[in-house]
C-alpha cells in the first residue's frame, strides 16, 4: 500500500520535472511542474473524436493499456514493504501484464488503418521485445544473488551479503534506467518533441486518441515512469528503515527525472535503424551484471 | 471399465460403416454422434484414472505380438481428455465448416469416417502399452491424418503438402520402430515396461535418442519441424486445429512416456532438450512473424509453443536432482499442452472462418474484417492474447510455471546448470517480446483497419454452429486462467501417480498450488479493474461530444486503403535485423534512369524456411539426382519387370538351396 501511495505521488511530478529541466536548461521559463497533471484533467473535460475506420477495439484499448499499468503498479513493492500483489514470481507478472497493455496499445494504432501508426506500432514491438531479455536476465541473477523469487525479498535481501552489491545495483539501476526511457518512449531511444511523424514511436501511436482516452493513455505514461523509478530506488533502499527511504525516493525519482530532462537537453536521438542494437545490448550489460553475481557468490573462480 | 475399452473401438467402427451409407447431410452429425459417445467411453476411463483408479487391461493378439496391455494411467488420461475435448470442437466446427460442399457425398463420407478413425486411432495411441500394437496406432493416426489433410486434393499445392507430411511421418516411424526393435532384441519384449528394464541395464542416452527423434519429428521440434508448415495451412482448418491442438502433442506424450521409464540421472538429455526446445521456440516465433500466410504463421507458432513445452520438458530432466523443479517442469509442460491444444484450436478455427468467408490465406489482402465478422475478430483477439502468454489468459499460468522452474533452477549449485537457466530464461522472454509483435500483426492486418482489396464476396459472420465451439472453449481457458491451482493439483497427481521415486516435498508444491491461486485472482482483478474503467468511461462519455472524423494523414483528407500499414512492412524491422535466419528472396525490376514515366510493375517478395532452404531442399535435389541413375530399372517395359521376379526367384531358390541364409 505504502509503495503504491508513493508512485503515485511520484507520477504527479515525474514529467512535470523533466520538463522543467529542459526548459531551466535551454534558458527558457517554462510550465509549472504539475503542468502535465493539468493537462490530463483538462484532457478527461474534453469531449473526443473518432476516426471513421476505427472499431471497438480502438475505444477499449485505452482503458486497457491503463488499468495493465495500474496493476503492474501494485507489484512493485517498496523496501520492506510488500507491494499489494506480492507472490514468487510476480515479476513475471509485472512484466507480462505490462505486455498486455502494450499488445492493445499497439493493435489500437493499428485500428486506425493510419499510414503512420503502423510504423510507431511496428517498433514499440520490436523495441520491447528487445528490452525484454535485458530485464529478465537482470532479475534472474538478482534472484541468483539473493536466493529469493519474488520482487520484494529480492530487494528486501539486496544488500545483505556485501557492498560490492552497490556497485551491481548502480549498473542494474542503468539496465532499468534505459528500460524506462524504452518504455516511456523517451531520449535517447525515441524523441516526444520530434514533430515529424515518420521519426516517432509512441507519439506516432496515439495520434488519433482525444479526449477521455488520451487523458487515460497520458497518466498511464506518468504511472511507468514512477514505477520504474521506484524500481531504481528500490536497489538501494532495502536495509533502510523508513524515516530514511521515503526521502531517498523521492531523492531518486527526483534525480532520475533531472536526469532524464538532461539528457534529453544535451543528446540527439540515436538513429533509428540502430535502434534496436542498441537496446539487444543492455542485454549484455544485464549479462555483466550476471557474472558479477556469479562472482559474488564464488562460482566463478 | 473394460467395456469401455472394447465399447471405444466398437463406436467408431459402427459409426464408420453407418457414415458411407446414410445420406449425406447426416454424415456429419453421424460423425459428431460418434465422436461424442468415444468421448465419452474414453472419457470415463480417464477421469477415473484421474481419480486413482488406473485401468490395466490385456489381450492376447496372436504369436507374432503376444500380450498386448493397456493402460490408462494419469499421463494417458491427461492427454485422452485433451483429445476428446479438440476432438469434439473439431467435429462441431467442421459440420459448419463443410457444408459449403455437402452435395459432395463421396468426398464427405471419405473425410468423416477417417475423422471418426481420427480420433479412436489417436485414443488408443495413449492407451496401448505393447511397441508393434502402438505402432500400429500410430500409423492409423498418421495415414487418416494425411487424408483428412488432402480433403482438396484436386489442388496441387494440398497434395504435394500430403505426401510431404506423409514421408516425413515414415521417417518418424522408421525411428521408433528401430527403438521398440533395439529394446526387443536386449529384452525379449514388446511391452513398455521393457523400456524400463532396458534402461535399468544400459546406458540410456542412444536409446532415448532414437525416440526422441522419432517422437520429436511428430512434435515439430526444429530441425525437424518442416512438414507442420506444409501440411497445417493446406489441411481444412479443423482438421488444422485438431492436429495442431493434438497430434503435434502426441509426440510430446511420445517422450514424456519414455521420461518416465528412465532410471538413472539424466541431466545431460535435459540439457539436451532445454537447448534444443528454446532454439525451436525462437526459430518458430521468429519465422511466424514474417509469414505472409495466416495459417501458416500459426503452423510455425506452434512449432514455437512445442519449444516452450519442450522447457518444460528439459526442466523434467535437469530437475532429478533437484524434485520441485521437476515439478514445475512437468506441471508446466502438461498445462501448456492443454492450454496450446485449447488457443490453437481456437486460432486455426477462427483463422477457418476468416478462409471461409474470404478465400484466401493472404493477410494483405484482407483488412477491417472486424466490421463483417467482429464475433470471429473477438476470437482470435482472445486466441492471440492467450498465446502471448498475456494475463488474464490460460497461456499465461502454464508459462508461469515453466519461468518458476528455471528461477529455481537458477538457485541450485552447478554452474552450467546456473548458465543455461539464464540463457533459457532470456530466451524465453523474447519468444513472449515476438509473440506479441507476430500476433498484432496478423490481428491488426486481418481484422483492423480498412479492407486492402475488394473481396469476390462479402463476408459475413459464420453460422451459430461454428461459433459456438469456439466460445465453449473460450469458456474453458477462462476457468484454467481463473483457477489454475484445481489443474496444477490434476498435473500433480499424474506426476505422483507416474513415478515414485522422485520425492516431492508437497509443502512448497501446495506454496506453488496457492501461488497460482493468487494469479487467478489477480487475473481477476485485472478484468474487474478493466471493467471499471470501462464503466466510468462510459459514464463520463455520455457527458461528452463525440465527433467522427478521419483518421489523421498529416491533413490529407482522403486516405484509401493502399496507405495503410501492411503487414509485411510491420515486421520488415525484424526480418532486417534477424536476416540470417529468415531468408527473403525478392523479384522485381529496377527502374532505369531514361525510363521517365514508368509503367506498371511487380514486386514480389518471399521469405522461406531456413532448414528447408538451406538443407532438406538440397538433399532432396541430390536425391532425386542420385536416384534418376537408376531409372533404366523402371523403364515401363512388362517384359523387364517380369525378369526381375524371375531374378528374385532364382535367388531366394539358389540362397536356400546353399543354405546361406541360416
Amino acid at each position: 500500500m505504502l509503495s503504491f501511495c508513493l508512485i503515485l505521488v511520484a507520477a504527479l511530478f515525474f514529467t512535470g520535472v523533466i520538463s522543467r529541466t529542459k526548459s531551466i536548461l535551454s534558458g527558457r521559463k517554462g510550465p509549472g511542474i504539475l503542468q502535465p497533471v493539468k493537462d490530463i484533467i483538462r484532457l478527461f473535460k474534453k469531449g473526443v473524436v473518432y476516426s471513421s475506420t476505427t472499431s471497438f477495439i480502438f475505444q477499449i484499448a485505452p482503458s486497457i493499456y491503463f488499468s495493465s499499468v495500474v496493476i503492474a503498479m501494485l507489484v512493485v513493492p517498496f523496501g520492506q514493504s510488500k507491494g499489494l500483489i506480492s507472490f514468487q514470481g510476480d515479476f513475471i507478472f509485472f512484466a507480462y501484464v505490462l505486455a498486455l497493455g502494450k499488445f492493445f496499445s499497439i493493435i489500437a494504432a493499428l485500428d486506425t488503418g493510419s499510414s503512420f501508426e503502423g510504423m510507431g506500432a511496428s517498433r514499440e514491438a520490436l523495441y520491447s521485445m528487445f528490452a525484454e531479455p535485458a530485464f529478465f536476465i537482470l532479475l534472474g541473477s538478482m534472484a541468483l544473488l539473493t536466493g529469493q523469487t519474488s520482487f520484494q525479498e529480492i530487494f528486501a535481501d539486496l544488500h545483505l551479503g556485501s557492498p560490492i552489491s552497490y556497485a551491481l545495483a548502480v549498473l542494474a539501476a542503468f539496465v532499468l534506467g534505459m528500460i524506462m526511457m524504452i518504455e516511456n518512449s523517451r531520449m535517447p531511444i525515441d524523441d516526444p518533441k520530434t514533430h515529424l511523424e515518420l521519426t516517432m514511436i509512441h507519439e506516432v501511436m496515439i495520434l488519433d486518441n482525444s479526449g477521455f482516452d488520451l487523458g487515460l493513455i497520458l497518466s498511464a505514461g506518468l504511472m511507468k515512469f514512477a514505477i520504474y523509478g521506484a524500481l531504481i530506488v528500490n536497489l538501494f533502499i532495502g536495509m533502510f528503515p523508513y524515516e530514511y527511504a521515503i526521502p531517498m525516493f523521492f531523492a531518486i525519482q527526483l534525480g532520475a527525472a533531472v536526469i532524464t530532462g538532461s539528457i534529453e537537453s544535451f543528446m540527439a536521438r540515436f538513429r533509428m535503424s540502430h535502434n534496436a542494437q542498441f537496446i539487444f545490448a543492455l542485454t549484455s550489460v544485464s549479462l555483466l551484471i550476471f557474472f558479477g553475481v556469479l562472482m559474488l557468490l564464488g562460482k566463478f573462480i | 471399465m473394460t467395456e469401455l475399452i472394447h465399447l471405444s473401438w466398437i463406436i467408431p467402427l459402427v459409426a464408420i460403416l453407418l457414415i458411407s451409407i446414410i445420406s449425406s447431410k447426416y454424415k456429419p452429425y453421424a460423425a459428431a454422434v460418434s465422436v461424442i459417445l468415444g468421448s465419452l467411453a474414453s472419457g470415463w476411463l480417464a477421469v477415473s484414472a484421474l481419480n486413482g483408479q488406473i485401468v490395466d487391461y490385456s489381450f492376447y493378439a496372436g504369436a507374432f505380438l503376444g500380450d498386448v496391455s493397456i493402460r490408462v494411467d494419469g499421463l494417458s488420461a491427461w492427454f485422452i481428455l485433451i483429445i476428446n475435448f479438440t476432438a469434439l470442437t473439431g467435429v462441431f466446427f467442421g459440420t459448419g465448416y463443410l457444408k459449403a460442399y455437402s452435395h459432395e457425398a463421396s468426398k464427405l463420407a471419405l473425410h468423416w469416417s477417417l475423422f471418426v478413425l481420427f480420433h479412436f486411432s489417436m485414443v488408443w495411441v495413449c492407451l496401448l502399452q505393447n511397441g508393434f500394437a502402438f505402432l500400429i496406432a500410430w500409423e492409423m493416426m498418421s495415414l487418416s491424418s494425411m487424408v483428412l489433410v488432402i480433403f482438396d486434393h484436386h489442388k496441387i499445392q494440398t497434395l504435394k503438402a500430403g505426401i510431404n507430411y506423409l514421408v516425413q511421418m515414415h521417417i518418424s516411424v522408421v525411428f521408433l520402430t528401430v527403438g521398440f526393435i533395439w529394446v526387443y532384441s536386449q529384452t525379449g519384449s514388446l511391452n513398455f515396461s521393457a523400456i524400463r528394464t532396458f534402461f535399468q541395464e544400459n546406458n540410456n542416452l542412444w536409446l532415448f535418442l532414437v525416440f526422441f527423434t522419432g517422437f520429436g519429428l511428430k512434435a515439430g521440434f526444429v530441425p525437424l519441424h518442416s512438414w507442420l508448415p506444409h501440411a497445417h495451412p493446406a489441411a481444412p482448418s479443423h482438421i488444422s486445429g485438431v492436429m495442431s491442438g493434438v497430434i503435434v502433442k502426441l509426440g510430446i506424450y511420445g517422450i514424456i512416456r519414455m521420461i518416465s521409464y528412465l532410471q538413472s540421472d539424466f541431466v545431460l538429455l535435459g540439457e539436451i532438450i532445454i537447448s534444443l526446445s528454446v532454439l525451436t521456440g525462437i526459430y518458430g516465433i521468429l519465422t511466424a512473424s514474417v509469414q505472409r500466410d495466416f495459417k501458416k504463421m500459426l503452423a510455425y507458432c506452434t512449432i514455437e509453443n512445442i519449444g516452450i513445452i519442450g522447457i518444460g520438458i528439459g526442466l523434467i530432466g535437469m530437475g532429478t536432482r533437484s524434485p520441485l523443479m521437476y515439478f514445475l517442469g512437468f506441471g508446466g509442460a502438461l498445462l501448456h499442452v492443454l492450454n496450446h491444444s485449447l488457443f490453437k484450436s481456437l486460432l486455426f478455427y477462427s483463422a477457418g472462418s476468416v478462409f471461409q468467408q474470404t478465400h484466401t490465406r493472404d493477410i494483405e489482402k484482407l483488412g477491417g474484417l472486424i466490421k463483417n465478422m467482429p464475433k470471429t475478430a473477438v476470437i482470435f483477439l482472445v486466441g492471440a492474447l492467450a498465446i502471448g502468454g498475456l494475463p488474464p489468459f490460460n497461456g499465461f499460468v502454464s508459462e508461469f510455471i515453466i519461468y518458476c522452474g528455471l528461477i529455481e533452477g537458477i538457485h541450485t549449485n552447478s554452474i552450467n546448470q546456473i548458465m543455461l537457466m539464464i540463457l533459457v530464461l532470456a530466451g524465453l522472454s523474447a519468444i513472449g517480446g515476438l509473440s506479441v509483435l507476430t500476433f498484432t500483426k496478423t490481428f491488426g492486418t486481418v481484422f483492423l483497419g480498412q479492407p486492402r482489396e475488394i473481396l469476390p464476396h462479402k463476408p459475413h459472420e459464420v453460422t451459430r454452429l461454428m461459433l459456438v465451439p469456439q466460445y465453449i472453449i473460450i469458456g474453458v481457458m477462462l476457468v484454467i486462467a481463473i483457477v489454475p491451482q484445481f489443474f496444477l493439483n490434476i498435473v500433480y497427481d499424474v506426476l505422483a501417480g507416474m513415478s515414485s521415486k522422485i520425492l516431492i516435498d508437497p509443502v512448497s508444491v501446495s506454496r506453488y498450488s496457492k501461488t497460482a491461486a493468487g494469479i487467478g485472482w489477480f487475473s481477476l482483478l485485472l478484468i474487474g479493474l478493466t471493467g471499471f474503467i470501462l464503466f466510468l468511461r462510459s459514464l463520463v462519455l455520455k457527458k461528452r461530444t463525440q465527433t467522427i472524423g478521419i483518421t489523421w494523414g498529416c491533413g490529407y483528407g482522403t486516405p484509401n486503403s493502399a496507405m495503410q500499414y501492411t503487414g509485411r512492412s510491420f515486421s520488415k524491422p525484424a526480418g532486417k535485423i534477424f536476416d540470417f535466419l529468415l531468408i527473403e528472396k525478392k523479384k522485381y525490376k529496377e527502374l532505369n534512369p531514361d525510363e521517365i514515366f514508368p509503367g506498371k510493375r511487380k514486386y514480389d517478395s518471399r521469405y522461406f524456411d531456413f532448414f528447408e532452404y538451406n538443407f532438406f531442399d538440397k538433399i532432396t535435389k541430390y536425391l532425386i539426382i542420385g536416384s534418376g541413375y537408376f531409372r533404366f530399372i523402371q523403364n515401363g517395359r512388362t517384359q523387364s519387370y517380369v525378369l526381375y521376379g524371375i531374378v528374385f526367384i532364382l535367388v531366394v531358390f539358389l540362397l536356400t538351396i546353399f543354405n546361406i541364409l541360416q
